[in-house]
């Protein structure tokens, strides 16, 4: 019994005198739309009551499968001088609206610290559309009218009077060009930018949402601090202005058509999530491999490391894509608490247990596609002695009725002999080897997801070889998004930005996902702060790693998949 | 590039040509390996094989053979280049043309999704109906190369030229060559008979039925009710041309009640009016095609909720000449919706226009709510839509939403990407239908095109 719910009166019970305070708990008050009869309750279980009020819902939006134009909207790109704007988010930008997915009242304002024109701004994004537009030859008609829409201003992050003047210069958007107090800020900067961008957004009141509908978003770049404190300090110093539903963080990788696919994969497919468990999966590894190396970014990369740089965001987004359990509805909010209670599942590796599930490493001089590239000491702006890690792997587990006990090994690294991104779900053995006699004993079933490149999926199992006798081998069931669509997938950016500028937050990583994330990547970095220097460097350029990272897997009985 | 089947021709002719399968390219004596004329460009459809045959039996045979050839190769150059992927199909796509012409045009549009959506593809024509039954077939396999380091995805298509009793049984045709497991789409361009036995056979066995109501004869009318009669009558999921082209219509309507002051307004919808182009300068009733007209209503009406008090009828009396002199205009056809207490008035008027005989051009909404008028005006703008809002007679609204022309490779795309019955689609055919009058049951203005067959045969 509930303590304080009063129980049956029994006979010889005195009853409570009167005036004695009455200690039976209130029922909390009903929300507007609670279920109140059974009927209303067995109705909403069944799916059949509506959740939302009729009034709010317009009927004409139903079933409108195309491709929904944003509303009316100004996107201010902070950094719009930068290597993201050029490379990614104007292509992007293009991109959209070369597909008619932009609204015809848009506007693209730049915003940077360089002295530029409207006219001489356009003239360089056009110049890095000719780099990076996705569809080449970029279309001359389709541009003249996407620069109609662009213009640039020139701005100090710390100059308030420019703040008050890109106010009143977006108000003014608003009159000549239709765009109805919509507002997308963009901050593609250093982020050491991100705080004091929010801030001055703040105080000129570019964060209020409007009575009439103007809607005020941030898009924020990773990465999101660089561990948990500084993470907790940016997400509050955004809270401060912009609520958590305005707040778009992106990590790119979701916005990958393979990582997409994947909630399609598990949701969409009745034969795989049955067998999506502990009962049926021996191990998952995910890999993200560059064969690149720090590319310029030398001083950016010693700050970094691979833990902050993929471990943090990619990798542990990918494992909670794996792991979550299926949302109730496939709306933004659901979605993401599923990946937030899976990460919060996620058993933190501690002091001496990162000695044992987590292998750092750094890369040597050696050999990547038939070049010869310098070690990471060597590289431009990096530190000769530097300790900064080039190469991750962890054995993580996750404490949940779903995946107790199964191992999930993660890999990222730089100058690895390929750039590959997979994830492997390893079935476990069958539980009787019914083919001992076979001259190949067959390989477990695998499954695996490429993501990048060869986007698609690969199912291994085992098949009898032709001839007499009872000879079993492996076989792939091969799907590749090449053969079996022949089209371009969207870049994640396109998908991304549309889906910012349509206010779905689904495939955007929220606030306490990022600080969870940062929960299990900090006392990695923490055990290795207090541990003695590592002996760097300790793999070769266009290895696979170092080979502490073969023995955290060996020592379990498995071994890394050979991409 | 693109080889139609060739006209029926003697008989000596169609069996030197059976069972030969040619490469577009040559075998160099010995080699074994096919070597191309061309080597294959970045995602353009190629077409690689070609074959004949004059049976069922022999297409089956050829079909197998092309994909069991071992030496799938290419040469270009003396190098050896990529292996021809095998066939790629995610549907069996029958298409029933009436002309070879259209047989070809339709051709030419599925190569184009020949990546996207790679469907064995049966081009059907009936010829000769009164001698006797013949089977002539020209089978090909187009290619597409998604990237420079991709295999070729290949596609098999297959004209079909059915002469004697066999054309009106194409059902019977059609089925032994379907990939089994697979859905059926059958496109069928033109003005299809829909209602007649022959054809009920063919859709039959059909999971998609795609039409274009736009080029549809007279008013269209008739063969919209026979289309809808389909809706009724089997689990058939149906896409119309003439109605997916009006998509950014809707997004633009749509959007004008996103706007949270407009939606309550949606629920008091007073009138709708739509134009349309016509090159007759009466406009009179029949002259031209109103599918898209009555599609507009017919959406509004379905997501409203509304019933039809009174299909559409010619409005009496005649208006202005066109162009101040010649034969007066007609005022179109009015009809009477309900939305359980107040009327909606619906008004469907042709005006001369120089753009395509049916095109809209402009959509009229009035709603009234508790005093207050809303009134929403549509129009079509070159390649946009443009959305003007007045609340009591103040401006609220202007905004353009840009809509380029479809073609019908973008038209297919988007018709067979739909999975299943569309409820918004078969609710939209559903009320048009009954706004046109030509539901079964249907008083006898409404035409009863159910029970009716006045069109051609193939």
């Amino acid at each position: 019994m509930v303590p304080g719910t009063p129980g049956p009166a029994s006979p010889g019970t005195t009853v409570e005198p009167q005036g004695a305070p009455d200690l039976t708990p209130h029922p909390a008050p009903k929300p507007k739309d609670a279920p109140r009869t059974m009927r209303d309750v067995r109705l909403a279980r069944e799916g059949r009551r509506k959740t939302a009020p009729r009034s709010t819902a317009n009927p004409l939006r139903e079933g409108l499968r195309l491709e929904r134009v944003p509303d009316p909207a100004v996107l201010v790109l902070f950094g719009a001088t930068g290597d993201l704007a050029h490379r990614k988010v104007v292509p992007a930008l293009y991109q959209l609206w070369r597909t008619n997915l932009l609204p015809h009242e848009f506007v693209l304002v730049g915003i940077g610290r360089r002295e530029y024109t409207d006219e001489s701004y356009r003239a360089e994004i056009r110049a890095a559309l000719g780099k990076y537009a996705r569809v080449q030859p970029v279309d001359e008609e389709a541009w003249q009218s996407f620069a109609e829409r662009v213009c640039y201003e020139r701005l100090d992050f710390g100059d308030a009077d420019g703040f008050d003047a890109l106010a009143k210069r977006l108000d003014a958007f608003d009159k000549e060009r239709g765009t109805r107090g919509n507002r997308l800020f963009y901050l593609a900067t250093q982020p050491s930018a991100f705080g004091e961008i929010v801030a001055q957004l703040g105080r000129v009141g570019l964060d209020h949402e409007r009575h009439d509908g103007g809607w005020r978003r941030v898009v924020i770049e990773k990465p999101f601090g660089h561990d948990l404190d500084s993470a907790v300090r940016l997400n509050r110093e955004v809270g401060k202005v912009f609520r958590e539903r305005q707040v778009y963080r992106i990590d790119h990788y979701l916005g990958k058509e393979t990582v997409r696919n994947l909630l399609v994969f598990r949701f969409g497919n009745g034969i795989f999530e049955p067998i999506w468990n502990r009962r049926h999966i021996d191990h998952v590894q995910i890999t993200v491999a560059e064969a690149l190396g720090v590319e310029g970014r030398g001083s950016f990369y010693e700050e970094t490391g691979a833990s902050r740089d993929f471990l943090q965001n990619h990798l542990l987004q990918l494992l909670s894509l794996v792991a979550m359990e299926p949302p109730a509805t496939f709306e933004a909010e659901a979605l993401r608490d599923e990946k937030v209670k899976v990460i919060r599942a996620v058993a933190e590796p501690r002091g001496a247990d990162v000695e044992r599930t987590v292998v750092r490493g750094q890369y040597g001089p050696g050999w990547v596609a038939a070049k010869s590239v310098p070690g990471y000491r060597d590289e431009p702006e990096v530190d000769g002695s530097s300790e900064t890690e080039t190469y991750v792997a962890a054995r993580l587990t996750i404490d949940d009725w779903r995946w107790s006990g199964v191992p999930f090994y993660l890999r990222t690294g730089k100058r690895l002999p390929k750039r590959a991104t997979e994830i492997a779900i390893q079935f476990k053995q069958v539980p009787h080897r019914l083919f001992q006699d076979s001259a190949t004993e067959p390989d477990p079933n695998l499954l695996a997801i490429r993501i990048q490149p060869d986007e698609g999926i690969m199912l291994r199992f085992g098949a009898k070889i032709p001839g007499l006798g009872i000879d079993v081998r492996s076989v792939t069931m091969d799907f590749t998004y090449g053969s079996a669509f022949a089209v371009d997938s969207p870049d994640a950016y396109e998908t991304l930005i549309l889906d910012a500028l349509l206010g779905d937050a689904s495939l955007f990583t929220r606030a306490d996902e990022v600080e969870e994330a940062w929960g299990i990547v900090d006392p990695i970095i923490a055990a290795w702060a207090d541990a003695p220097a590592p002996d760097f460097p300790n793999y070769e350029a266009g290895s696979w790693g170092p080979e502490a990272a073969d023995r955290l897997i060996e020592h379990d009985g498995r071994r890394w998949r050979r991409i | 590039m693109v080889e139609g089947p060739s006209a029926p021709a003697g008989e000596g002719s169609r069996s030197a040509a059976v069972g030969e399968i040619l490469a577009i390219g040559s075998r160099p004596a010995g080699s074994g390996r096919i070597v191309l004329e061309d080597a294959p460009r970045t995602g353009e459809p190629t077409l690689r094989w070609r074959s004949r045959a004059r049976s069922i039996d022999q297409i089956e045979q050829e079909l197998a053979r092309i994909w069991a050839e071992p030496n799938l190769q290419t040469i270009v150059e003396g190098e050896p280049g990529r292996h021809i992927a095998a066939r790629t199909s995610v549907m069996n796509l029958v298409v029933i043309a009436r002309q070879p012409e259209i047989g070809e045009r339709c051709a030419a549009t599925i190569q184009q999704l020949t990546g996207r959506h790679p469907s064995r593809t049966i081009i059907c024509s009936a010829a000769d109906p009164d001698g006797p039954s013949w089977l002539d077939a020209a089978i090909q396999a187009h290619c597409i190369l998604p990237r420079e380091d991709a295999p070729e995805t290949c596609a098999e298509l297959i004209y079909l030229t059915v002469g004697g009793e066999s054309g009106r049984h194409l059902d019977a045709v059609v089925a032994p060559l379907l990939i089994h497991d697979l859905p059926v789409t059958v496109w069928w361009p033109g003005e299809p008979n829909l209602a007649t036995e022959p054809a009920r056979d063919l859709l039959g066995m059909a999971d998609r039925l795609i039409v274009d109501g736009s080029t549809w004869s007279e008013d269209g009318l008739r063969r919209l009710g026979d289309l809808a009669a389909l809706l009724e009558d089997s689990r058939l999921a149906i896409s119309d041309f003439a109605l997916i082209r009006q998509y950014r219509w809707r997004e633009a309507i749509a959007s004008i009640f996103d706007v949270p002051e407009f939606l309550p307004y949606l629920r008091s919808m007073r009138r709708i009016a739509v134009a349309y182009a016509t090159h007759d300068e009466t406009g009179a009733p029949g002259s031209t095609n109103l599918v898209k007209p009555v599609y507009h209503v017919g959406w509004l009406a379905s997501r409203l909720k509304l019933q039809v008090e009174r299909p559409l009828r010619p409005v009496t009396g005649t208006s202005k000449p066109a162009r101040g002199s010649g034969p007066p205009m007609s005022r179109g056809l009015a009809a009477t919706l309900r939305d359980g207490r107040h009327d909606v008035s619906v008004v469907v008027r042709p005006a001369v226009s120089p753009m395509p005989a049916g095109t809209t051009l402009r959509i009229e909404l009035l709603a009234d709510r508790r005093g207050s008028e809303l009134r929403a005006d549509v129009t079509a703008v070159q390649e946009a839509v443009h959305v003007r809002v007045w609340l009591d007679g103040v401006e609220e609204l202007d905004r353009t939403f840009r809509a380029p022309r479809w073609t019908d490779v973008d038209l297919l795309a988007q018709a067979i990407e739909v999975g299943g019955r569309e409820p918004i689609t078969v609710e939209a055919l559903r009320m048009a239908a009954q706004l046109a009058g030509r539901t079964a049951g249907a008083g006898p203005d409404g035409g009863g095109a159910a029970g009716e067959d006045g069109g051609d045969r193939q």
